[in-house]
């Protein structure tokens, strides 16, 4: 297909893996961190990181949407669907995201009334076909796909459909970034930017990382060329002694965002003064609300919600993961107690997760290496 | 459009380059094809106007920009 094939070809693949090896400097070590969960996902899908010099290293950054859900949320969500008359909708992904007392889709299994949709589109159509009955949505996701739910929630209110309400999760990117930043155990050289948080946003938010922090950033798309040429890009920047944002993903991101998505997001959301990130703790300002022109469609005040506050596992060492300290294989808990299968933490439930997406494809290229 | 093992591309941050086969400019929709054939209602508002033929990137049933071919040359 027109946009995907092109980046896909084998031939230009090993053209940028042989103009990354031209540009590493011998004898230095380079820690690039991958900001997005669907960049990790491609680098293990299509063997990305296997085209690489062995000084080049990959740190996978905490843009998963479903593993930064911390647990006491997960618990909010399965309270707000035992209650009598809800419908409880939500993307796939979080279905199996376990809480302190099961997912979900235990909670479905219990007798909730817990749906899978695939956009909130299919909620608000839910609640349409149930005039008798509470329909709530489950809303996670980066500034993507924060513009869906509001432009949703804009559709309920023309469309006066009152028993449709939001649990809004949504998260934002720059205020983690920041905080993993000052981590001082983390050391980066440069940023793969997430691609599609910044067809949202535009490259603009990230400037802060060139030039409070001295790190070069290259917003990328999603292909494995996609990838290498961002690489290549950082590391030309890095050979030439610059730092500055760049865009690889031209054919899709423009300098300054999406306005119009930005202009419906600002009226449906708030910032929340503070969000749990699961491994990161609590980051300011990193957490949409509604705002309060939407607050009728806020499941929060329209149902009675614990707000609990959860420690992870203790066996679980996905925060390591999200801050890129440790590489998924080496949690003590990687692919025995915790698989895809049984996920004790978020970044073995999501596919766009470090840890599944490893399990899933790098695992055996791994104990290749160690035979 | 999956939710399967391999890949959740609605819950990532991870879009899908659909082509446009008809537009509801009043209700703000449009009805698009994927890689695959197959057909699914997207909310066409943040790129608006938009024409049958042209590629979108949709992502959790939006369309959140149209594709370009600046990269592609």
């Amino acid at each position: 297909m027109k946009f995907v094939d092109e980046f896909r070809d084998p031939e230009l693949g090993r053209v940028a893996a042989a103009e990354i090896l031209s540009l590493v400097e011998p004898g230095r070590h380079y820690k690039f961190m991958e900001v997005c969960g669907g960049h990790t996902h491609s680098i293990y899908k299509y063997g990305v990181d296997d085209l690489l010099p062995a000084n080049v290293e990959l740190v996978h950054g905490p843009g998963c949407p479903v593993c930064v859900i911390p647990m006491g949320r997960v618990d909010d969500g399965i309270a707000l669907a035992h209650q009598p008359g809800v419908i409880f909708t939500c993307f796939g992904d979080m279905l199996r995201v376990p809480g302190s007392n099961g997912s979900l889709l235990e909670a479905k299994a219990a007798g909730a009334d817990v749906r899978m949709v695939y956009s909130p589109l299919d909620a608000l159509r839910i609640a349409k076909q149930n005039p008798d009955r509470e329909v709530v949505f489950f809303a996670i996701g980066f500034e993507t796909t924060a513009p869906s739910t509001a432009l949703t929630l804009k559709r309920a209110r023309t469309e006066k459909v009152a028993n449709f309400s939001c649990m809004c999760s949504h998260v934002t990117i720059v205020p983690p970034l920041r905080a993993l930043l000052e981590s001082p155990d983390l050391r980066l050289d440069g940023f793969i930017g997430p691609g599609h948080v910044s067809t949202v946003v535009g490259a603009r938010p990230f400037e802060f990382i060139p030039s409070d922090y001295g790190k070069p950033v290259v917003i990328a798309g999603f292909e494995p060329l996609d990838i290498l040429q961002a690489i290549a890009m950082i590391l030309r920047q890095l050979r030439d002694g610059q730092c500055r944002v760049e865009n690889q993903y031209k054919r899709v991101v423009p300098y300054e965002g999406n306005l119009k998505a930005l202009e419906v997001m600002s009226e449906v959301f708030g910032l929340r003064p503070h969000f749990e990130w699961r491994g990161l703790g609590f980051i300011s300002h990193s957490g949409l609300r509604l705002s309060n022109a939407y607050a009728e469609y806020d499941a929060e005040q329209r149902f009675a919600v614990p707000g609990v506050r959860v420690a992870d596992p203790k066996a679980c060492q996905c925060g390591e993961v999200l801050k890129g300290v440790i590489k998924p294989w080496e949690c003590k808990v990687f692919g025995t107690a915790c698989t895809p299968e049984r996920p004790i933490g978020t970044c073995m439930v999501s596919s766009e997760g470090a840890c599944a997406a490893y399990y899933n494809f790098g695992r055996f290229a791994r104990e290749r290496e160690v035979v | 459009m999956s939710c399967g093992s391999e890949h959740c591309i609605t819950c990532g941050d991870d879009g899908t380059p659909m082509t446009i086969v008809a537009v509801d400019p009043d209700r703000g929709l449009a009805l698009c094809e994927d890689a695959d054939g197959f057909h699914h209602t997207v909310e066409s508002a943040l790129v608006a106007p938009v024409t049958p033929g042209q590629s979108l990137l949709v992502h959790a049933g939006t369309a959140i920009a149209r594709l370009g071919t600046e990269m592609l040359a």
